[in-house]
C-alpha cells in the first residue's frame, strides 16, 4: 500500500521535475530495498533466536530430568544403605545365634518344623512260632488234628498324624503256616482328640470289652503264645467291631488315681451260622451279613491306688456289650476284669458271660468264660554259688501260669472242621492250635479248661522268646451241633497237651 | 428306640466335645523350662507304672521324638490315659 501511494504522488509531480523525481524515486527504492533487506535479516535473526530459545528450553528440560534422576538415585542409595545396615545387623545376630550352643529342645523343635505337622511311623510286631501237638485221643468222627509245624506272623501298625488332634491307625496281619496263608486288616480307624476328656474313635477296632482284645492281644504284649480260652478259639464276645467310640480318662484324686470310660456302638454281633454254639464271625464280614441289628457297649475302669504310695497299680473294670443279630435276636454280654502289678509280680483276670437269643424258639445259647494269670520277673534273682554271667541270663526269665475255661451248651461241628483262621480276621476256630489269638487243640469243647505254663526269656522290653506248655482238661458234657442243628452228646473228651515256642519282636 | 438314644447321646457328646478347648502340642512347646522339668519328673514316675500296666515299658531311646508324638496318641486312646499324664510321659520319653 505504501509503495502504491508513493507511486501516485510521484506521477503527480512529474510535470515539475522528472530528474528530481527520478532521483527521489531511486532513493526511495533504495531505501525500500534496504528496508526489505533489514527486515529479512531481522527475520533471520528472530528465527535464529527462536531456534536458540528452543534449544535452550530442550536443554533445560533435560537438566530437570537429570536432576530428578539424580534425586531418585540418591534416595535409592539412602534406602540401600539402610537395608545394608539392617542386613549387617541380622547377620551379626545370626552369627551370635550360630556361635551359641543350641539347646536340645530347640533342636527338636527345628527338626519338627522341618518335618512338618504331617507325620507317620510304622510300629507293630513280627514273630515266628513252632507248635508241637499230637492228638492221640482225637474226637470221634471229627478232624484228627496234629501239629508239628512252623508259623510266621507279621503285624505292622501304621500310625499317621495329620495334626496334633487327629490320628489314623491301621494294623495289617499276614500269617504263614501249615494251615494256610492269609492277610487281614485287623484294625483301621481314626481318632479325634476332642478335648482333655473325650476322644472319638471311628472305624474297625478291637472290641473294647474287658482288657484282652484291646490291650493284651498284640503278640509282644501277650505274655503267653496263645490267648485265654474265652478270647481265643471260643470267644464269648465278638473280637472286633465296626462302629464308633467315645472314650477318655481323668484323674480323680492323687497322681495315678484315674477313672476311664469307653462307650461305643457298631454293626453288632454276627455268627458263622444260626445253630447253637456257632462261632463268632469277623467284624469285617458284618457289612455283608444278613439282618444285623446294631450294638451298644460300655466299659468303665478305675485305678484307685496313688502312684506315690508305691502300692502298685490296681485296675478294676466292668464291661457290657449288647446288640441284635439275625432278624432281631438279642445278644447280651457283660464282664468284669482286674489287673494288679507290684514290683516284679503281675496278675490279671477276667470273667465274662453272654446270652444269645436263638431263632425258632430254640433254647438260648449261653456262654461263660474266665481266666486268671500270674507272672513274676526274675529281675532281682541272684542264685548264690553260680557265676554272675549265669545269673544275668536267669534274671531275664519270667515264669507264668494261666488257668482259663469256657462253658457253653454246645459247639458247632462245622466250625471244628473248618479251616483255621491263622489268627486272622476269619472265623477263628479249629482243632489245630494256631498262631496268636487262637487256642490249643482240645479246647474246642463245650466245657473247655486249660492250664498254660509259660517261661518267657526277655531279650529286650519288646523282644521275647516264649515257651508255653498247654494242658487241656476238657470237662464232660454239652453237645456237638451239626449244620442242620442236630445235637450229639459230647460225652467225655480226652485230655491233651501241646508245646508252643515263639520268638517275637515288637518294633 | 435304642438306636435313637444312642444317636442322641453321640451327637450331644460330640457337641460338648467340640465346644471344649483342644489342647495343642504347641502349648507344650511354649512352656517354661521349670514347667518342662516338672513334667519330666512326673513322667519319670508315671512311665514305669502306666506302661507296665499292659506291657513292658519301652525306653525313650527306642524311637525318635516325632515317633513318640504318634505313639503316645495311640497309647492315650488305648489306655484312656488322662491328658496331663500323657504329656508328662511324652516329656520323659522324648528326653530319653
Amino acid at each position: 500500500m505504501g509503495v502504491a501511494a508513493l507511486s501516485i504522488a510521484g506521477l503527480a509531480r512529474a510535470a515539475d521535475s522528472d530528474a528530481t523525481d527520478a532521483a527521489a524515486l531511486k532513493e526511495i527504492r533504495a531505501e525500500m530495498h534496504q528496508m526489505r533487506e533489514e527486515r529479512k535479516r531481522d527475520r533471520e535473526v528472530i528465527r535464529s533466536l527462536e531456534v536458540k530459545v528452543q534449544q535452550l528450553e530442550t536443554k533445560d528440560q533435560k537438566v530437570e530430568t537429570t536432576t530428578q534422576q539424580l534425586q531418585n538415585t540418591d534416595q535409592k542409595l539412602k534406602e540401600t544403605t539402610l537395608e545394608l545396615q539392617q542386613t549387617n545387623q541380622q547377620v551379626k545376630t545370626l552369627q551370635t545365634k550360630v556361635d551359641a550352643p543350641i539347646a536340645t529342645q530347640q533342636f527338636g523343635n527345628a527338626v519338627e518344623r522341618y518335618l512338618g505337622s504331617h507325620s507317620f511311623t510304622v510300629t507293630g510286631a513280627a514273630g515266628g512260632e513252632f507248635i508241637y501237638d499230637q492228638q492221640s485221643g482225637a474226637l470221634d468222627d471229627l478232624h484228627h488234628a496234629s501239629q508239628n509245624s512252623f508259623f510266621f506272623d507279621w503285624e505292622p501298625m501304621i500310625l499317621y498324624r495329620p495334626t496334633d488332634w487327629i490320628l489314623f491307625e491301621g494294623v495289617f496281619s499276614a500269617g504263614f503256616g501249615a494251615t494256610g496263608t492269609g492277610t487281614d486288616l485287623s484294625t483301621a480307624d481314626f481318632q479325634i482328640f476332642l478335648n482333655k476328656y473325650m476322644t472319638v474313635v471311628g472305624g474297625l477296632f478291637d472290641q473294647p470289652f474287658g482288657d484282652w482284645y484291646e490291650n493284651q492281644s498284640p503278640m509282644w504284649v501277650n505274655r503267653f503264645v496263645t490267648a485265654p480260652l474265652p478270647f481265643g478259639v471260643e470267644p464269648v464276645v465278638p473280637p472286633g467291631e465296626l462302629g464308633i467310640q467315645l472314650r477318655g480318662g481323668m484323674q480323680f484324686g492323687a497322681l495315678g488315681q484315674d477313672f476311664d470310660y469307653t462307650v461305643w456302638g457298631g454293626n453288632g454281633p454276627n455268627f458263622s451260622s444260626d445253630v447253637l454254639g456257632a462261632a463268632m464271625s469277623s467284624p469285617t464280614s458284618i457289612a455283608s451279613a444278613e439282618t444285623n441289628g446294631k450294638s451298644i457297649g460300655a466299659r468303665f475302669r478305675i485305678y484307685p491306688l496313688p502312684v506315690d504310695t508305691n502300692w502298685g497299680r490296681l485296675e478294676l473294670g466292668a464291661s457290657t456289650y449288647n446288640g441284635k443279630w439275625a432278624n432281631g435276636n438279642w445278644f447280651n454280654s457283660w464282664g468284669v476284669d482286674f489287673n494288679y502289678f507290684i514290683g516284679n509280680l503281675q496278675t490279671r483276670g477276667e470273667w465274662l458271660q453272654s446270652y444269645r437269643q436263638m431263632p425258632m424258639g430254640q433254647a438260648s445259647d449261653n456262654r461263660q468264660g474266665w481266666y486268671v494269670q500270674a507272672g513274676y520277673f526274675l529281675t532281682g534273682l541272684k542264685v548264690p554259688g553260680i557265676p554272675d554271667v549265669i545269673n544275668d541270663y536267669l534274671r531275664r526269665f519270667e515264669p507264668l501260669v494261666r488257668y482259663s475255661g469256657v462253658n457253653q451248651r454246645g459247639v458247632s461241628t462245622d466250625d471244628i472242621q473248618g479251616a483255621t483262621g491263622v489268627g486272622l480276621g476269619g472265623t477263628q476256630v479249629g482243632l489245630v492250635p494256631d498262631f496268636g489269638i487262637n487256642g490249643s487243640p482240645a479246647t474246642y469243647a463245650p466245657h473247655s479248661r486249660e492250664v498254660a505254663l509259660a517261661l518267657d526269656y526277655w531279650i529286650a522290653p519288646s523282644i521275647v522268646w516264649q515257651n508255653e506248655f498247654d494242658i487241656e482238661l476238657p470237662r464232660a458234657g454239652g453237645v456237638f451241633v451239626s449244620s442242620t442243628g442236630a445235637e450229639t452228646p459230647a460225652g467225655s473228651i480226652p485230655n491233651d497237651h501241646a508245646f508252643l515256642s515263639q520268638f517275637t519282636i515288637g518294633f | 428306640m435304642m438306636r435313637k438314644i444312642f444317636v442322641a447321646i453321640a451327637f450331644a457328646a460330640l457337641a460338648i466335645g467340640w465346644t471344649g478347648a483342644r489342647v495343642s502340642a504347641q502349648e507344650q512347646d511354649n512352656m517354661s523350662p521349670a514347667e518342662h522339668k516338672r513334667l519330666f519328673r512326673e513322667g519319670a514316675k508315671l512311665w514305669p507304672i502306666y506302661c507296665n500296666t499292659c506291657h513292658n515299658a519301652r525306653p525313650g531311646s527306642e524311637k525318635a521324638p516325632y515317633e513318640w508324638d504318634l505313639i503316645i496318641m495311640h497309647m492315650r486312646t488305648l489306655g484312656n490315659l488322662p491328658q496331663e499324664d500323657t504329656n508328662a510321659i511324652l516329656e520323659y520319653l522324648k528326653a530319653r
